[in-house]
């Protein structure tokens, strides 16, 4: 059946597998995927931990529907202490991994210890080895991935890698699945780095017992028309999430020259629809691929086009996937550059690097302020000339970052507290952050729920943790009062209007909730109500849950048990020094949010900025939703209600 | 397993076809490009957009027109600036 599947606690500084059954009672009060991976994070690390040293732990999960017949079930999350933060560290990607995981019989695998030399973690229907890693140690993404399966003989493996600038010990390194496939922003590569753990490979052949598969089939049918018939993502099919970045771009919520402008100029190059027309010009009309049971196929192919920019860096015609959003971001508004190849080489680096590719456009981006203020001089940066709009410069730092070969490389390769540090001067003001962790590329200024967003999501500056994007839409008050009355009822004020600050606790509450139940169950959130009004959530969970499994959980209970995981989380980071008003590690924008007006964009966003006594009673409001007190600090009632009171002191339900 | 609609199936009536929304935030005006068309003036706040067709009947804004933008952003800095000055 889909609950049989198992947990193996891996010890590299031991050599032992222990692998337990995860009892009924867990799964219901956890579910799987990113919340029961909370949970065994907080057992399983131990609390002020190095978070790179042998005593974190770093989780690999499959959500509780992967490789069932849900659709789009593909999401891993790989949750560790975040050696960027010291705090909660936790990514996500599609791709092909959470269901081999799954048919291989395990739905986490928690790896703590140190292994003494290079290795690799073979999981495989029903067992786990540690495996010498001198065949995949030292290679890039891609390259590892082929050598695994070369080694074991099976084209059909897949894996969960870091690549060479993990095993540098860069700070934001992601978990890579094939080509592009980016588990970012959680530090979960360079946890693996730290450990010596090349990869985990898995491949199954455990059939998963669907409970009630006619109904779960008929069920699907629905869900899936559901999705495929939203404009959202028949965009998203078409030009890839790059869609968002050039709807964002139009009106300016974009960070632009680090955090000076909030729309990129000109961008016409970069723009979806161009970068769609070389994608279509490498492979035709179907140049988009799409991960495990998913219907919207939002991931472009491209190869890199034969530019004197790429052949000079040896990347001319290479293959890759995406861009997506988050790279235009990174290699395009943030540093100033409008250039598509130097997009599409930067998008492949990091792909190949493993690096985090919204930290490194950032912190490079940060770092041609810095140049631009003299904070920085080509002293400091090599001889490089790290003006914004300099493609050729943005490259050149990708390259030192990951190998940590220069002394500004090395210095960003620490993230972006570290590094203003070791800078000095006044380089901590311009850093646009929160809890360690660089921004996004959108530009919250002209939009307080967003702001409150990224200011209080769990993993550090974040998008994909609370986000109410759909409050873009403009949604009529009753529209807007049926979703977020939804499955819990709510009578206070809603507003359409973005640039509000009412109602907005209550959004980004039910976006937290909402986003953390879709991560349990492994499904991807352009599957929820992300950027889609009209998208699946609880009520439709509840029957996709019930039809796969035979968990019977009403949109109530699995609304409860995202309130629970989050809360775990939460009570992670307070273990760990998180305190709301630290500018390090704390629940608070960057100063420049409340002082720096927006200067372009549409006329309205023009001169908006975050009234930040307006924002810190949106937080305060935000916390009393969660059941803390004005500290950030859950209740004891609440903690009660959660089951949650004897977190510490419990022995491991697992 | 309930029967009803959920909220998410509701909602689909909502869905609106062959628009773009004036993507001045404020603003937000339903603009019906006539087909084909590669650029789009707002009525309401006199915005313009370019316009991308991801299929016949589904236009969607694919950015400003630059020229146009700049220029009632430029008014809107000078109106900004003006008022600080007073």
């Amino acid at each position: 059946m889909a609950l049989n599947r198992k947990v193996a606690i891996v010890n590299l500084t031991t050599g032992e597998i222990d692998i337990r059954p995860i009892p009924l009672e867990v799964r219901k009060a956890f579910l799987g995927g990113r919340g029961l991976a909370a949970y065994l994070l907080y057992k399983y690390s131990k609390p002020g931990c190095d978070p790179m040293g042998p005593d974190n732990a770093v989780i690999f999960s499959a959500g509780i529907l992967g490789g069932t017949l849900a659709s789009a079930s593909a999401r891993t999350d790989v949750m560790t202490k975040n050696p960027l933060t010291g705090l909660l560290g936790s990514g996500n990607f599609g791709g092909f991994f959470a269901p081999e995981l799954r048919w291989a019989g395990f739905d986490h695998i928690v790896v703590i210890g140190k292994a003494p030399k290079p290795v690799y973690i073979w999981v495989h229907d029903g067992e786990v080895e540690i495996r010498d890693g001198k065949n995949v140690w030292g290679k890039s993404v891609t390259e590892a991935q082929w050598a695994v399966r070369e080694e074991l003989g099976d084209p059909d493996i897949k894996c969960a890698v870091c690549g060479p600038a993990a095993e540098k010990g860069v700070k934001f390194a992601n978990v890579m699945t094939g080509i592009k496939n980016s588990n970012g922003r959680g530090g979960g590569g360079t946890v693996m780095g730290s450990k010596n753990l090349k990869l985990v490979a898995a491949r199954g052949t455990m059939d998963i017992k669907i409970a009630h598969p006619m109904e779960a089939l008929e069920y699907d049918k629905k869900f899936i028309e559901q999705i495929t018939s939203a404009k959202v993502n028949q965009t998203m099919g078409e030009l890839g999430t790059p869609f968002i970045w050039g709807a964002t771009n139009s009106w300016g919520g974009i960070r632009t020259n680090n955090f000076q402008y909030n729309q990129l100029l000109y961008a016409d190059e970069i723009e979806p629809e161009n970068i769609d027309a070389w994608s279509k010009k490498s492979f035709g009309q179907y140049n988009m691929a799409a991960c495990f049971a998913c219907q919207v196929h939002c991931r472009a192919r491209y190869r890199v086009p034969d530019t004197p920019l790429a052949r000079k860096f040896g990347v001319a015609n290479n293959y890759d996937e995406g861009p997506e959003y988050t790279s235009q971001g990174a290699f395009c508004s943030e540093p100033g550059c409008t250039r598509l190849d130097t997009l599409l080489i930067c998008n492949h680096l990091v792909d190949q690097y493993g690096l985090d590719n919204l930290e490194t456009g950032s912190l490079i981006s940060w770092a041609m302020e810095l140049y631009e203020q003299g904070i920085l001089t080509k002293k400091d940066t090599d001889g490089i000339d790290l003006r914004f709009g300099n493609d050729e410069a943005l490259i050149e730092m990708i390259h030192h970052i990951a190998k940590r070969d220069t002394w500004l490389g090395n210095v960003l390769a620490e993230g972006g507290i570290r590094a203003s540090e070791i800078i000095g001067k006044d380089s901590f003001k311009y850093l646009i952050h929160v809890k360690g962790m660089s921004n996004l590329h959108s530009d919250e200024r002209a939009t307080p729920g967003l702001a409150l967003n990224i200011a209080t999501a769990s993993r550090g500056s974040d998008h994909l943790r609370s986000r109410p994007a759909i409050d873009l839409y403009h949604l009529p008050e009753p529209v807007l009062r049926k979703i977020y009355s939804t499955p819990i009822p709510y009578d206070g004020p809603l507003s359409s209007d973005h640039t509000e600050y009412v109602g907005k606790p209550w959004q980004v509450f039910w976006q937290e909730n909402c986003y953390m139940a879709v991560d349990c169950l492994g499904i991807c959130k352009y599957h929820t109500t992300f950027l889609g009004a009209t998208l699946p959530n609880f009520e439709e969970w509840s029957k996709v849950l019930y039809y796969n499994t035979g968990l019977e959980m009403s949109p109530e209970d699995i609304w409860n048990v995202a309130i629970r995981c989050n809360m775990v989380e939460r009570l992670f980071n307070l273990r760990e020094g998180m305190k709301k008003d630290d500018p390090y590690k704390g629940e608070i924008l960057a100063e420049r949010y409340f002082t720096e007006p927006c200067r372009r964009g549409a006329p309205d966003v023009i001169g908006k900025y975050i009234d930040k006594e307006k924002f810190l009673k949106m937080r305060e409001e935000f916390y009393r939703y969660k059941g803390c007190d004005e500290d950030g600090i859950p209740l004891p009632e609440t903690l009660k209600r959660l089951g949650l009171e004897n977190l510490d002191d419990e022995p491991s339900r697992i | 397993m309930s029967e009803e609609k959920t909220t998410a199936e509701i909602l689909r009536d909502t869905r609106t076809y062959g628009q773009v929304r004036c993507m001045n935030p404020s603003c937000i005006t339903r603009i019906t490009p006539p087909p084909g068309a590669t650029k789009v003036k707002c009525p309401q706040c006199g915005s313009e957009w370019r316009i991308f067709w991801i299929k016949p009947g589904f236009p969607r804004v694919k950015g400003p027109v630059w020229e146009t933008s700049q220029k009632i952003a430029n008014e809107k800095l000078a109106e900004i600036s003006k008022k600080e000055v007073k």
